[in-house]
């Protein structure tokens, strides 16, 4: 082999901040050479396909699959009684890979068949007979967590998931005597992802590597040890490959475990791969979106502004299947409580069982539904004694060095900067005539150890390449969020090399290190850490062996290095120097990022993140009072996400997510007909079209957390939660009345308007 | 199946009547792939007679086969039926307004289809030629047959033109539209008026919203109310009243409540005879 060393006059890429740079990954997708799921077509392939439920409640008396099996080209066909399967679930164990006497929603999978084309397998589904014995059924979550109504599981009596009291401080003390309470009902309706790419899934089972799904998830490693869970697997046996991610904003941290399960179970059976595409009616009618919350709120505050307690009231409607909803249900209920300096707290919150499509996650984790009630209520208390709203906020926003209610300990904080930098540039000062002007606050983990206390940080491997690139593994995953580019530059700038010359593998479990995965906003913060230490690790290997090839020390810059008797020596060249030597080993250096033990104690209190990203958002908006329509003209979101990595991808991040805040501030929302979506289609369900859009003004509060990677902290999800409460506090100072239950649409404003009872 | 773009009016006739009601005519077919697939399927995208925009003896002619992106942006429609060229532009996305006609936008009989309505609102006529080559003339409000029904059977009947007479000096026309989001949603309501001035008082007014019934329906009471007044602060909100009295909507679950659009309505008819009594009056000073 011929070594040649690479160009000397390298442009220094690897300082970590300011950059624009893009991963060549965007080239494949805007060139339309990327491969997503929707695309996988392997040889032999047969396509499954699931019967639903009709019913939102029923027992099923009897499934006749006769006539489908008969069917030409039908190759397997599964139903729950022939299945001997566990219950399974990500936070409850509450499902079934399909019904076996009873189904709970309109959606529920009651039987799955894998057929030679897409037609036959959609005839088959058709020619399976099914009697039902309909059941009464439980939509409203309020209803069915009262005494009599229909009973959904029988191992979760009173139809309650899950649920939560909690006490913090004397709530009863910071209420009694208080100089003004303020109290509101708040209602965020059920939430779809929206990801553009509907889930599929192409399993394949080979005796001798075991079960290999082809599908694109957040969090692979979480998905396989379910999966391998319900099939009775070995853990090693059990594979996730990653095609390129057409979206997931949460929806596809576990993604549809149903879509794996019955793709797996269906190649198992007809020895074939199986693909598994969902429609969009089926993302919509048999996906997981998040929660919908009603919020009972009321808060005690001092006559100078200063917040004494909250209480809240909470029902977070589950649907028929549990999935993510009992965490999603946590955040909402205490997340927001730590953006203020607020003593005491009373929680309750039940998670209920009804009817209705399952529910699960989705970018914020519900936090966004937190902040929709509580700034609301700042401004409402605000507005009674005459303050400003700004300055109520200034006064109790939390600041270093605190302790939050919930025991999260406050490090780096630029909160203040934030909502100062935002007021400015809204003009908070220089009100227009005839506009309204809202703002809020929001605090949001960089990982949590809730999930699992033991396992905390994350790992990585920084492999040199014989040619000289680096190679990094890792199971974070980047689904357009761009934390590949983050990671290339976080290893580019540790190792002194140009951030083009690095490639970020996370998209086979075989090899890359096991990972919590892309949520909680902990790829940057905790994985990018893993591979800062990765690289630092390799960059010792390096120096080492590149001394032992010179026989002196080295310095490197730019991905050169030079011995302290003048010899440059290219990374290719120490490459081939150690795969020579040790005759065929790669220099790996290896990092594991493991933060220290925290306080969190069984009842939920302690700091249960390495570090806390912090965001103030302010909007300007105009309501035509005629109609009720709300347009959002401005909206300024400044963040402290840390030392900024990349600033493309940021500003990429809050564009997106401030969308997808508009989105459900004001259109979006599922909506139901006794337990039946309504609105399962892209033309119903309204995401905002960029008309629809503000112009979206992004200000980075850069104080450097050592926490972090060179600084840097998580952004993902926090983008999103402060627009609701400020384009509803906007709409409100618009109005002059205060709507309470989203979508803000113009018939709910106009109705608040014009003083009109509810009619929904 | 077979799809034949038809090269002349001619052949397009012998095809559908080749068709024994099996083959269809079809402009732009946006809405087609939205239902089953007829057998035959007669294109007639590319008739001279049938993507015209012209103006002649004082009667604008309007191919059935013009696209919405084409009517939205015409010097002649934007100058001689603003109503329409605004309707146009309303509807769902770039993609679509660049394939869809508004002729099928008549025929596919949604009852509140933007060009249809800012038709109605113009006083348009229908041209219509059936297979045995016998031609008729119709007010395009009169083409309806039932919700989502229209009365012209495409399997022997072909639209060629619309006919709109010209708002001159003096006249104005507008379409306005309320849709929950911006882009790609049906409206809540839709409107369109047609007024002439003259010395600043209504001579003439049309008056049109949906969706109320199978086709865009005229407000002919509030209409007269209107005629000999200046429209004025006053008018408006006698007008906002009267429409609101005149015409019955209904709710439903994805788009808003009945209450909210029979208030919806009056302001959005109100608001187009606003523009369009606007337009007139410029029109009437610009020597227009």
């Amino acid at each position: 082999m011929i070594l040649k060393a690479p160009e000397k006059n390298i442009r220094r890429y690897g300082k970590a901040e300011g950059t624009g740079y893009q991963s060549p990954e965007v080239w494949s997708k805007v060139t339309g050479k990327a491969v997503y799921g929707i695309d996988l077509n392997l040889p032999g392939m047969l396509y499954g396909k699931i019967l639903r439920s009709p019913y939102p409640h029923a027992r099923i008396k009897k499934v006749d699959t006769t006539a489908a099996e008969a069917l030409p080209g039908v190759r397997a066909v599964l139903t729950g009684a022939k299945l001997e399967s566990k219950p399974f679930g990500i936070a409850v164990e509450d499902e079934l890979p399909l019904a076996v006497d009873r189904v709970r929603y309109i959606g529920d999978e009651v039987a799955a068949v894998a057929a030679v084309d897409l037609q036959t397998a959609v005839q088959a589904i058709k020619a399976i007979k099914v009697e039902y014995e309909e059941l009464p059924a439980v939509c409203d979550p309020a209803e069915a967590l009262q005494e009599g109504a229909p009973q959904l599981h029988d191992n979760f009596p009173g139809n309650v998931a899950w649920q939560r009291e909690l006490v913090r401080g004397s709530p009863g003390d910071a209420f009694t005597g208080a100089d003004l309470v303020v109290e509101e009902n708040f209602t965020v309706p059920a939430i779809h992802q929206a990801y553009l790419e509907p889930i599929s899934c192409v399993a394949v089972d080979d005796p001798y590597t075991g079960i290999t799904l082809h599908t694109a998830l957040q969090s692979p490693d979480a998905v396989r040890k379910i999966v391998a869970g319900v099939l009775n697997y070995p853990l090693s046996k059990v594979h996730v490959s990653g095609p390129v991610m057409g979206g997931g904003f949460g929806g596809r941290v576990y993604g549809n475990l149903k879509v794996y399960i019955l793709s797996a179970l269906l190649a198992i059976k007809s020895g074939s791969p199986v693909k598994i595409q969902l429609t969009r009616e089926e993302e919509f009618t048999a996906g997981r979106p998040m929660i919908a919350a009603a919020i009972q709120m009321k808060m005690t505050v001092r006559r100078d502004g200063t917040i004494l307690g909250r209480e809240a009231d909470i029902i977070t409607d589950n649907g028929a299947y549990s999935a993510q909803a009992p965490w999603v249900s946590k955040t909402v209920s205490e997340r927001n409580d730590s953006v203020y300096r607020i003593p005491s707290i009373k929680t309750r919150v039940r998670l209920a069982y009804t009817n209705k499509i399952p529910t699960g996650q989705y970018r914020a984790y519900g936090n966004q539904a937190a902040n929709f009630a509580t700034e609301s209520l700042i401004d409402m208390a605000a507005k009674k004694l005459g303050l400003d709203p700004l300055e109520m906020r200034l006064k109790n926003c939390v600041r270093e060095g605190d302790i939050t209610v919930h025991g999260l300990q406050i490090g780096k904080c630029g909160l203040d900067e934030c909502l100062k930098a935002a007021a400015k540039e809204i003009g908070w000062d220089q009100k227009k005539e005839g506009r309204g002007y809202g703002l809020s606050v929001a605090i949001h983990a960089n990982g949590s150890l809730v999930f699992d206390k033991n396992f905390r940080g994350a790992s990585a491997l920084a492999r040199l390449e014989l040619d000289g690139r680096i190679t990094i593994f890792t199971g974070e995953q980047d689904y357009g969020q761009g934390t590949h580019a983050a990671f290339a530059q976080i290893a580019a700038r540790t190792l002194d090399v140009s951030p083009a010359q690095v490639t970020v593998e996370s998209k086979e479990t075989k090899t890359a290190p096991f990972s919590t995965g892309a949520l909680a906003m902990r790829q940057t913060t905790i994985g990018g850490k893993a591979i800062q230490l990765a690289a630092e690790d390799l960059r010792e290997k390096i120096f080492k062996t590149a001394a032992e090839l010179a026989g002196a020390p080295v310095t490197m810059e730019n991905g050169v290095m030079c011995s302290i008797s003048g010899q440059e020596l290219a990374l290719a060249e120490v490459a081939y120097y150690n795969h020579s030597a040790t005759s065929g080993l790669s220099m790996t250096g290896e990092g594991k990022f493991v933060p220290e033990e925290s306080d969190y104690d069984e009842s939920g209190y302690g700091n249960i993140s390495i570090a806390y990203s912090y965001a103030a958002h302010a909007v300007e908006v105009e309501l035509d009072k005629t109609t009720g329509a709300l347009t959002v003209h401005r909206l300024v979101a400044a963040h402290d996400s840390g030392r900024i990595i990349n600033h493309l991808t940021a500003r990429g991040q809050i564009y997106g997510g401030v969308a997808q805040g508009i989105g459900m501030s004001c259109l979006e929302g599922y909506l139901f007909d006794e337990g039946r979506v309504a609105n399962a289609s892209l033309a119903e369900y309204k995401i905002p079209t960029a008309l629809d859009l503000p112009e979206i003004v992004p200000i980075f509060i850069e104080i450097e957390d050592p926490a972090g990677p060179y600084g840097s902290k998580g952004l993902g999800e926090i983008v999103m939660v402060p627009v609701l409460g400020a384009v509803a506090n906007a709409a409100a100072d618009a109005a002059g009345v205060r709507v309470t239950g989203l979508p803000l649409s113009a018939e709910i404003i106009y109705q608040a308007i014009s003083g009109w009872e509810c009619e929904q | 199946m077979s799809y034949l773009i038809a090269s002349s009016l001619e052949e397009a006739l012998t095809s559908l009547r080749d068709g024994s009601g099996k083959a269809r005519a079809v402009a732009g077919a946006t809405d087609l792939y939205l239902q089953e697939m007829p057998y035959g399927l007669v294109d007639l995208s590319f008739l001279k007679e049938t993507t015209v925009i012209e103006e002649k003896e004082g009667l604008m002619s309007l191919g059935a086969a013009v696209t919405h992106a084409l009517a939205a942006s015409s010097p002649l429609v934007l100058s001689r039926a603003r109503a329409l060229a605004e309707g146009c532009a309303a509807i769902g996305s770039p993609q679509i307004r660049n394939i869809g006609t508004i002729g099928g936008n008549v025929i596919n009989a949604a009852p509140a289809a933007d060009a249809a309505v800012a038709l109605v609102g113009l006083g348009a006529k229908a041209e219509l030629v059936d297979i045995n080559r016998e031609t008729r003339t119709e007010a395009v409000e009169n083409l309806y047959w039932t919700h989502n029904r229209s009365l012209v059977d495409s399997s022997k009947e072909i639209m060629v033109r619309f006919l709109i007479k010209p708002c001159l000096a003096g006249e104005g026309s507008a379409f306005t539209r309320f849709a929950a989001r911006r882009a790609l949603a049906l409206p809540m309501v839709n409107a369109a008026a047609r007024v002439k001035l003259e010395k600043g008082f209504v001579k003439e007014v049309r008056l049109v919203a949906a969706p109320a019934r199978p086709a865009p329906t005229r407000l002919l009471k509030t209409e007269e109310l209107v005629i000999g007044r200046p429209v004025n602060g006053e008018t408006i909100s006698m007008v906002e009243k009267a429409v609101a009295e005149e015409i019955e909507v209904r709710g439903s679950l994805l788009r808003c409540s009945a209450r909210y659009r029979q208030h919806l309505v009056g302001v959005l008819v109100a608001s187009a005879l606003k523009t369009a009594a606007t337009r007139a009056g410029t029109s009437g000073k610009a020597g227009d």
